[in-house]
């Protein structure tokens, strides 16, 4: 057998209405190229957003549609793949099993994707499928992916994000609970009322008003495009103007189901969903200034594939790290932070983190967890005085924070905690909630967070001016430009204990000599 | 969908002039004899299908009630009318150049079909035959008045006699019984002769010895007939029979028993005639007096015979491409470059090739493919695809059956297939699968490559020889994706995806088509150029001839050849004037399904496993798929524009919906399905002959 230098990769998607899989392959040089796409209809969402546990029925048929997808990938001999679950598992009671089943009937491992890494994910591959065009506007752009059970919804500018939110928009749970004994207008008047009640908590977190590009994901926006829009369907976008899109989705809104079914050659099943849906969009569409809709063929297995491909699994957090960051920054003017303190600390702690990541062992990731904690460790404050950092943590873990997994939120949450007051302790539930490794990581960082923190209590306005140098169990900071550093020597005492008991390291500051 | 019925032809009419064609080329005098013999005998067996299947549905809609016209405004009565009247033209016709000119004819050649036993030692051996062969399976079924309806199979022949119990005088009724003549021996005997190759038809040798199976009867008549019964089947575009999936046993059983046709000999008592008709029960419509052979089935083995290639066509032996000449393996050919191929005029060997490769190949993944009608266990495809399973790769199969009881003869070597492992489908609930695809899988040092066959023809090396069909070789990796997604769908993996390159139906092939007309339309109304040319079996799809219609009146030059069925009228002024439509009737079958799109210049082709009838868009899984590279596409549309240069073999389809011969009159004698393949093999010769490149370098010269 001659040696292929190329590896075939896998992404499984559990979602609400539908099972996808696609299939790719990464040549030598890291391009990757779809080998197949398939799709199978499995109303997981109906059972979860309805009675909150997963069927018998649609276990089962899950698990079949699975068992082909995995023939699929055995020709080709797949190892590397990934295999997640959005809402519809991720909010049913029974999810644990699920996954069993899926694990013990097929082998593959699924995982519960949670919403903030779904939007980067799905972020990440429209990105991508951006690059060669269309041409955006000047300004920012709302992402909108109505899904089964939620749509997601992003404000980017340039290449980052500024605000993002999962809502409760999804088609399947949209129509939930709707009896079916209405008629076809009664029942689309529910939809819109449901719609409009929960766009107003969406504006009050997301600036809708200041998209002036609109891109939409997802089987129903794709499928209108290619309907009102004609020509045939492929991964590349598709514009369609505002009116054209409205026009469209106004007549969808008026035909009944069976028209659908029978004028688009749909299946019942996503004729239900393409209602709520594009009627989800263009309400959100008329929120915004945008002028036309962007459909973008990329998806969140776009997303998954990318990171699959050996090199970029290891990127991650790097390539998302000035994305992670502003996204965090967003979020403190949300709560208004005080910007100042906040780069400091963050660039303060940045240098230490430098001078011992080498023997501490600490990657890229976690430099990165450090520098969101600093900025954001004094939002608290926004709720109270009192016990702030305690209030930080809370709105940090609870914040759907662009690019970063819930358990990547509650690390950046602990650390953010800790750096005033009490030191982690086992009685502290939401640290022991964490693995043992991510506790002693959480007790590192924060213990250089408190450090840093203090440091800025004086005068040390400018980090640049700042040298750190090794003096035995020492670690030496040099200021130049300063006279007297005994204010914060004197802020410092109290608070690098910790410091010293995590690292065995003592921190001496001193001023730099004069060269005259 | 709104139209007016003079606008269009009626299809069991335009099919009886296809079969009328048929009968052409048994009377035209050009061709090689026993080729005419053979024309004559499928322009009978057309014909039997004819009354089983579409003559059985009209029959059925009448008995029904039924009385909603067709497109053409005809009610089913109306119809069976109008096809009776024609049939018994054709027939007669059929009948006269039997006697008048193939029989003799044949008789020049040495062959002779003559009356049993003209002389004595012919006499005594036909003797022998039947009381050693004939006698012992004759079985004689007594009819009696307002008894059971005797069960008789269709197509079979049979020969009534009249008898009279007893002594001469008596005044009873005399009885009535029936013998069918033995279909598993042959229906022509060979006689003992000293010149040439002399028969007899077995019915004649039996009636003249009726005696001896009513022993103590005198027989006051004896009458040959046979009936046509209801196959509760569709015709496929070969002309064959095609199940219509698994019906009810129950439903078969009992139209079964319901004749459609009865054919008698001419001469027959109209006692006796009414006595069978009664008995049998056929409608008065459906009665046909016979002059001639009534079941010419036996001439095949006249036809067929070893020997005697002055008779025939002249042999063409299909031409392999002249990349596979450096014996470079199909996947490095098709790495290069697509490779179509036009049976039976290109060798079908490099489809079989890609099999047989792909399952001995180490690196060959999966394989997969489409089996509409094959050749069965003894295929060479088949036969691979077994190697390859039991290689471990993976391959699926989609076996179409084509009938309930065909299932018994192809079981053998599915179920060898399905224990080699591979995963075999039988059918999809509802929807034939009529699609041509094959797809090989591989992985190769720079990654995976697909390998996909697509054609307008079946797997089978055996009608590749005798149909024309388009195939396309492509490893094109847009073609690959769609291939999978196609296999996806269709082993229900998956919904259908978007395709890059395929069209499929049911789902959108007749938008697609519809699009790619107006497209025309549109380019020629805005004085663009504009042009479609096309080659089908059958054009039935009223949507689609509407179409057709309005892209004439915008002033689209389209030009078809419709081998059998078409409902379009052409060429009539304000509907169709710029449309022409021809039929080629030669040696082989023409089978492909080929369209050409001008598109202002920028021509698309496309081939299809589908022809434009509802049939095929709405019930059944199809591909279309566009010839993407150049070099394929310039040759497709070069051979499709020489379909309509034919001036030997191709009739114009005139308004009425008669047929003309076309005449070369000044211009040059073309038949097409020769001039093709002997255009192809001065190419192939060429290339071979062209002087291979000299690379002499040019040297700096020396001071």
């Amino acid at each position: 057998m001659s040696k292929a230098l190329t590896t075939v990769i896998a992404a499984i998607d559990i979602g609400s209405s539908a099972i996808r899989m696609d299939v790719a392959e990464v040549r030598s040089d890291g391009q990757v190229l779809p080998l197949e796409s398939l799709k199978k209809g499995v109303q997981l969402g109906k059972d979860a957003f309805t009675d909150g546990v997963l069927s018998e029925e649609s276990i089962r048929a899950a698990c079949g549609v699975l068992q082909d997808f995995k023939r699929v990938m055995d020709t080709y001999g797949v190892l590397r793949y990934r295999a997640v679950a959005t809402s519809a598992v991720r909010e049913s009671t029974n999810r644990e099993t699920f996954l069993d089943r899926v694990l013990m009937s097929t082998g593959l491992d699924v995982q519960i994707l949670d919403s903030p890494e779904e939007n980067r994910l799905t972020y990440s591959a429209v990105l991508e499928t951006l690059k060669d065009g269309p041409e955006l506007q000047e300004g920012s752009s709302l992402l909108v992916e109505v899904g089964g059970g939620n749509a997601d919804i992003t404000l980017i500018e340039g290449n980052e994000p500024l605000q993002s939110g999962t809502y409760p928009l999804g088609a399947i749970r949209l129509r939930a609970g709707i009896a079916s004994t209405a008629t076809h207008e009664q029942q689309m008047r529910v939809v819109k009322r449901r719609i409009a009640n929960i766009l107003a908590n969406v504006r009050r977190s997301i600036a809708l008003k200041d998209a002036v590009n609109f891109i939409a994901l997802g089987g129903d926006v794709r499928f209108a495009a290619l309907a009102a829009g004609g020509g045939r369907g492929n991964l590349s976008p598709t514009v369609l103007a505002r009116e054209e899109f409205e026009e469209f989705v106004e007549s969808v809104f008026r035909s009944r189901i069976e028209t659908l079914v029978r004028k688009y050659a749909l299946s019942y099943l996503d004729a239900e969903t393409l209602v709520p849906a594009l009627m989800t969009y263009l309400l959100l569409l008329r929120e915004t200034k945008a002028r036309s809709v962007i459909v973008s063929g990329a998806s969140i297995r776009a997303g998954i594939l990318a990171e699959l491909t050996p090199e970029k699994e290891r990127g991650r957090l790097k390539k998302l790290a000035s994305q992670i960051l502003s996204a965090a920054r967003s979020l403190g003017r949300k709560y208004q932070y005080d910007e100042g303190h906040a780069e400091r600390v963050k660039d303060l702690s940045d240098l230490l983190f430098g001078e011992l990541s080498g023997e501490q062992r600490m990657s890229d990731a976690h430099r990165l967890y450090l520098q969101v904690a600093a900025l954001l460790h004094d939002i608290g404050l926004f709720l109270n005085t009192r016990a702030h950092h305690k209030h930080s943590h809370y709105l940090i873990v609870h914040s759907d924070l662009f690019g970063l997994r819930q358990r990547e939120l509650d690390i950046i949450g602990n650390i953010a905690r800790y750096h005033r007051r009490a030191l982690p302790q086992r009685s502290h539930p939401t640290f022991m909630v964490l693995e043992r490794d991510e506790r002693v990581l959480v007790s590192k960082l924060a213990a250089i967070l408190r450090v840093a923190n203090a440091l800025d209590k004086g005068q040390l306005q400018k980090v640049a001016d700042i040298s750190v140098s090794r003096d035995g169990d020492h670690i030496v900071l040099t200021a130049s430009n300063v006279s007297d550093l005994s204010m914060e020597r004197a802020a410092l005492a109290g608070r690098s204990e910790f410091f010293s008991e995590v690292f065995g390291k003592r921190i001496i500051l001193r001023e730099a000599e004069a060269t005259s | 969908m709104k139209h007016r019925p003079a606008e269009y032809l009626n299809r069991e009419l335009s099919w009886l002039e296809f079969n009328g064609r048929v009968l052409e080329e048994a009377g035209d005098k050009r061709n090689p004899l026993l080729e005419r013999l053979r024309f004559y005998c499928i322009f009978h067996s057309n014909m039997d299908e004819f009354y089983m299947v579409r003559v059985a549905s009209l029959l059925n809609r009448i008995r029904h009630g039924d009385g909603k016209p067709d497109p053409a405004g005809l009610t089913p009565y109306e119809q069976l009318r109008r096809i009776g009247t024609r049939v018994r033209a054709l027939v007669d016709e059929a009948h006269t150049l039997y006697f008048e000119d193939l029989l003799p004819a044949l008789s020049r050649e040495g062959i002779v079909i003559e009356a049993a036993g003209t002389d004595h030692a012919q006499s005594a051996h036909l003797n022998r035959y039947f009381h050693s062969e004939v006698f012992p399976v004759l079985t004689p079924i007594a009819i009696a008045e307002g008894g059971t309806t005797p069960r008789i199979t269709g197509l079979t022949l049979n020969l009534a006699a009249l008898l009279a119990a007893g002594t001469e005088g008596e005044e009873a009724e005399p009885r009535l019984a029936i013998v069918q003549v033995p279909s598993r021996i042959p229906g022509l005997c060979r006689l003992p002769s000293a010149d040439g190759q002399r028969y007899c038809w077995l019915v004649d040798v039996v009636c003249g010895r009726l005696g001896a199976l009513f022993a103590g009867y005198r027989l006051l008549e004896i009458g040959a007939f046979r009936l046509t019964r209801d196959s509760e089947v569709e015709l496929d575009d070969e002309g064959r029979h095609d199940y219509v999936g698994m019906l009810e046993g129950e439903l078969r059983k009992r139209s079964r028993a319901t004749p459609v046709r009865m054919e008698y000999e001419q001469g027959m008592s109209s006692a006796m005639r009414m006595r069978l008709q009664g008995a049998f029960q056929v409608e008065e419509a459906v009665l046909f007096p016979v002059r001639g052979p009534m079941d010419p089935r036996p001439l095949t083995a006249i036809v067929d015979m070893p020997g005697r290639e002055n008779l025939r066509f002249r042999a063409q032996p299909p031409l392999i491409p002249p990349v596979f000449e450096q014996h470079r393996s199909i996947f490095e050919v098709l790495r290069e470059s697509d490779l179509l191929l036009h049976v039976p005029y290109d060798s079908f060997d490099p489809v079989v090739d890609l099999m047989e490769s792909a399952a001995e190949d180490p690196d060959v993944l999966a394989v997969k493919l489409t089996l509409y009608r094959t050749s069965g266990a003894a295929s060479p495809i088949v036969r691979a695809l077994i190697r390859a399973a039991e290689k471990g790769k993976q391959v699926t199969v989609l076996l179409e059956l084509t009938a309930r009881f065909d299932e018994e003869r192809n079981i053998g070597w599915a179920k060898d297939l399905e224990e080699a492992g591979a995963h075999v489908l039988y059918g999809i609930a509802g929807l034939k699968v009529h699609a041509k695809i094959a797809l090989v899988v591989r992985r190769e040092p720079d990654g995976i490559r697909r390998y996909v066959h697509l054609g307008t023809g079946n797997y089978n090396e055996k009608t590749a020889r005798l149909y024309t069909d388009w195939g396309l070789l492509t490893a094109a990796a847009d073609f690959g994706r769609d291939a999978s997604g196609f296999y996806n769908t269709i082993t229900g993996y998956s919904e259908p995806p978007a395709f890059e390159r395929l069209i499929m139906a049911p789902a959108g092939m007749r938008d697609e088509i519809i699009r790619l007309i107006r497209r025309e339309a549109d380019r020629a109304r805005s004085g663009q150029g504009s042009g479609i040319m096309g080659q089908m079996n059958s054009l039935v799809d009223p949507a689609i001839i509407q179409e057709l219609y309005s892209a004439s009146q915008s002033g689209v030059k389209i030009q078809l050849n419709v081998r059998g069925i078409c409902c379009l009228r052409p060429g009539v002024s304000g509907l169709s004037e710029n449309i022409r439509v021809v039929s080629i009737l030669d040696r082989y079958l023409e089978h492909p399904r080929i369209f050409a799109f001008h598109n202002g210049g920028e021509d698309e082709v496309y081939m299809s496993s589908a022809d434009w009838m509802p049939r095929n868009l709405d019930r059944r899984i199809e591909l279309m798929f566009p010839v993407v590279q150049q070099h394929a596409r310039r040759r497709a549309l070069e051979e499709l524009r020489t379909q309509f240069a034919d001036n030997q073999k191709a009739r114009l389809l005139k308004p009425d919906g008669r047929y003309e011969r076309l005449a070369p009159g000044s211009s040059a004698r073309i038949r097409v399905q020769e001039f093709l393949y002997r255009t192809l093999m001065e190419e192939r010769e060429l290339e071979r002959t062209a002087p291979p490149a000299r690379y002499v370098p040019i040297k700096k010269e020396e001071n």
